[in-house]
């Protein structure tokens, strides 16, 4: 038992998650009010803050309109998560809908012929609600408006008549100014202009009315918001049932696999029967629907990019040039540290390369990838790569390798100076025992000078995979590489609210997924770690 | 015959008029299976004597010799156990010990080479420990470790470079009586340095003093006539024991007195200037202010 407790601490001592040693110390009883007091610092107050900046941000949001509608609130961001959850759920049901064949097949066609009957029911109902929504919120805008329309109605009339009496008394008065009046005709001045102001204020009033009643005409009422939203979910669930009922009808591989067979059949019958010349039409007839054959078994369901495809895809990218850069950047950083004289010698290119923005890389390494990799679809590391089995479905393709090598240029260097000083401020009694034991270059290396370098290494290559994870979304959103930065991109070209919010959900899994990739490389620094420091958080 | 010796050295530190003197002219002889204790004051160059016997240096002037032969490059013949262990910390006291012996007897099987590091653990009282890295053990115990991988390479010549001095003083005393003792089972020659007399008495054949530097030498030797094993409970009361430790503390001292006696220096080169005198020359001005 205390046993497990001690194996459980330290495991999450080596995992960085120090927040949950109160609750397991507290599991055993020891000291509770201390554990009390951890867990109200460490984990009551951040949920207390995060929930005030939940709070603030339901309260700020709406406030500000932009062309793209109101900024997306929390309840509105966590709605757009669930819809882009939801559309990839639906594409991947429809891709697995395209290959099914035989009995699965029939199956899940009664099922969704069901469920289409069942929605047709629902979207009725939807339809009805809809309408009454529509009744009640006129009925509701005219009990509104009603008044408002009233006043306006006697106001313009007041007015009108105000205005006539305006003008008949000026009448009267100007008859009564004479030729030489100069203080008459001053002061007859004065009553035009008087008249002429009131008249603009009151048809500013009137305007001003008009408004009033705009507004309320375009009130929204949220009985009907909340039926058109279960109309909007009803038409698109019935659209996907649709969609869905075709690919496992008609555009189903299996279903179009078995049409072109039964052509082949008779086409062999009558190639049997057939003699002469009449043959080779028939033979070219059969070469080409085994050709169609052939490309309808290899065929696929075209599924469209989906955020999790596209994370996944991020992530694969992130890792593909983070690689690259350790591979660069551990070896040269060992030979900066071994050799003062390569130190010298690569100094310079660190110094002006290290600040170069990703920005700058990456046209160029586009450009470069470009001109090596012409064809895309016929150059031999793209056909291996999309034939690989669990990497073949990303489309590595040269924008994705142009990201890849961005991110290397961006995060190599903090791996590069890290390794480089590990290396160069190794212990010198280290150095003499490897003296003592006569290692040669090699085992010194590997035995005294990259174990003890390895902490500072490692501490090295968190910081590069921090950076090449925030390089990498800048490189995807102007290379148009499939991606999270893809994503974002094509969102805020749509311009729509619901676009809006979900590049507030691309914020939230850029965060987590960053802070994953942290504490991942937090346990290994610390799984390498000799010296018992703890690695910062 | 010596079997290790120091032949009119001279060893500084830096170039040309920078150079700092560490030792000059110092000669010494050890013996076969003789304990040496150097004894001297802080700075004074005991670890230089060690490195240049060590081999992690090479002196400017004389010869280092072990067997009549110029010493080479630092090897395993030449066991030398560092002041601050030089433990690798990423490894754990087997594998401290392992690496030593993989590099020493390469040839060894691995039955035999699990035995023989076993044997090594055993010896030092580290049983137990196996799997624990440096940063587990207490100071002790990592001098220990050090201790048994230098002896695993079964050296030679054993070089102690203050071994104890970064102990408390129990553990010292524990860890005295296990060099001791190891000495007297396996006996083999062993260079100490030490900056306490006790230790040196207690341990040592014979005591030889460093004179303070720069420019330090060795100084008389004492021989130790003390019979062995020797009991540290009893020795404070034998005469002869008493009577050693005051000769050496009183060299000591004496040395280190005479080291700081002004000294007049007859040979000092003056420059060739006369005085001039201001009174008599016109055009100088000298405004009081």
């Amino acid at each position: 038992m205390e046993r497990f407790k001690y194996s459980l601490l330290k495991i999450i001592n080596i995992s960085g998650l120090t927040f949950l040693e109160p609750v397991v110390r507290l599991c055993y009883g020891e000291e509770p009010r201390l554990q009390l007091k951890k867990i109200g610092r460490f984990i009551v107050i951040p949920a207390v803050t995060f929930m005030i900046f939940i709070w603030m941000w339901s309260i700020i949001a709406p406030v500000y309109k932009t062309k793209s509608g109101e900024v997306p609130t929390p309840a509105v961001v966590y709605e757009a998560a669930r819809g882009v959850r939801e559309f990839h759920d639906r594409e991947t049901d429809k891709q697995t809908a395209y290959s099914l064949d035989g009995q699965d097949r029939e199956a899940s066609l009664d099922q969704v012929q069901e469920e289409l009957k069942a929605i047709t029911a629902e979207k009725v109902k939807a339809d009805a609600e809809v309408m009454s929504a529509e009744i009640a919120r006129k009925a509701f805008i005219t009990e509104k408006l009603e008044p408002l329309k009233a006043e306006y109605e006697t106001k313009k009339e007041e007015f009108l008549k105000a205005q006539l009496r305006r003008d008949r008394a000026l009448k009267i008065k100007a008859a009564k100014v004479e030729k030489g009046d100069l203080q008459g005709k001053n002061n007859l001045l004065g009553y035009v202009r008087g008249h002429q102001e009131q008249t603009a204020a009151e048809l500013d009033e009137l305007a001003e009315l008009k408004t009033e009643q705009d507004d309320v005409r375009n009130l929204n009422y949220p009985p009907l918001l909340e039926a058109l939203k279960f109309q909007t979910d009803v038409a698109e669930q019935e659209q996907y049932l649709t969609k869905k009922e075709e690919i496992l009808s008609k555009s189903n591989r299996s279903l179009k696999l078995d049409e072109e067979e039964d052509k082949l059949k008779q086409l062999q019958r009558q190639y049997a029967s057939a003699t002469g010349p009449d043959l080779i039409p028939i033979a070219q007839q059969m070469l080409r629907v085994e050709e169609r054959m052939n490309n309808i078994s290899s065929s696929e369901y075209a599924k469209p990019w989906t955020l999790p495809m596209q994370i996944a895809r991020s992530v694969a990218c992130v890792f593909a040039g983070f690689f690259l850069a350790t591979a660069i950047a551990i070896p040269i950083g060992i030979l900066c540290g071994v050799s003062s004289t390569f130190m010298a010698a690569v100094t310079p290119f660190i110094a002006l390369f290290k600040p170069v923005s990703p920005i700058v890389w990456l046209p160029i390494s586009l450009i470069i990838v470009g001109g090596i990799i012409t064809d895309p679809d016929k150059h031999w590391l793209m056909v291996a790569l999309s034939e690989m089995p669990l990497i073949g479905w990303l489309q590595i393709n040269p924008a994705f390798i142009a990201s890849a090598i961005t991110v290397a240029l961006c995060s190599l260097w903090p791996t590069l100076v890290n390794t480089a000083l590990g290396v160069a401020s190794i212990d010198k009694d280290h150095i003499n025992v490897a003296r003592v034991l006569r290692l040669t270059f090699t085992q010194r290396l590997f035995k005294i000078v990259i174990p003890s370098a390895l902490p500072l290494i490692f501490a090295g290559l968190r910081i590069s995979l921090g950076v090449g994870w925030m390089v990498l979304i800048a490189a995807e959103l102007l290379s148009s590489s499939e991606g999270i930065g893809k994503f974002v991109w094509d969102m805020f070209n749509n311009g729509s609210s619901e676009t809006f919010a979900q590049m507030f959900v691309v914020v939230f899994v850029v965060g987590a997924i960053g802070l994953l990739l942290d504490r991942t490389m937090i346990v290994f620094q610390r799984l390498v770690s000799f010296d018992g420091a703890p690695a910062a958080i | 015959m010596p079997i290790l010796e120091f032949q009119n050295v001279s060893f500084g530190f830096g170039v040309g008029s920078d150079k700092y003197p560490v030792l000059t002219n110092a000669s010494l002889s050890v013996e076969e299976n003789e304990f040496v204790a150097i004894i001297g004051f802080s700075g004074a160059g005991k670890s230089t004597v060690m490195s240049l016997l060590a081999g992690l240096q090479t002196p400017d002037q004389g010869r280092v010799v072990m067997h009549d032969k110029p010493i080479g490059p630092p090897g395993p013949d030449r066991g030398i156990v560092f002041q601050n262990y030089s433990l690798l910390p990423w490894l754990t006291v087997h594998g401290n010990i392992e690496l030593a012996v993989k590099q020493v007897f390469p040839k060894m099987s691995e039955v035999e080479r699990e035995e023989h590091i076993q044997h090594y653990i055993d010896l030092v009282s580290l049983s137990g420990a196996e799997w624990k890295k440096p940063n587990e053990l207490s100071g002790g115990m990592r001098q220990r470790l050090s201790l048994a991988r230098t002896l695993s390479m079964k050296p030679e010549v054993l070089l102690l470079d203050e071994p104890l001095s970064a102990l408390d003083a129990i553990t010292r005393s524990v860890l005295q009586d296990e060099i001791t003792r190891l000495w007297e089972q396996d006996k083999r020659t062993v260079v100490m340095i030490t900056n306490d007399v006790d230790e040196a008495v207690l341990m040592a054949d014979r005591i030889v003093p460093l004179t303070p530097g720069p420019g330090a030498t060795f100084g008389k030797s004492f021989d130790v006539h003390l019979e062995r094993p020797r009991d540290r409970a009893t020795l404070n009361f034998n005469p002869e024991f008493k009577h050693i430790r005051n000769e050496v503390t009183k060299y000591m001292l004496a040395i280190n007195a005479e080291s700081k006696e002004l000294k007049v220096v007859t040979d000092l080169k003056l420059p060739d200037v006369q005085p001039i005198s201001l009174d008599k020359a016109h055009n100088v001005q000298v405004n009081i202010v």
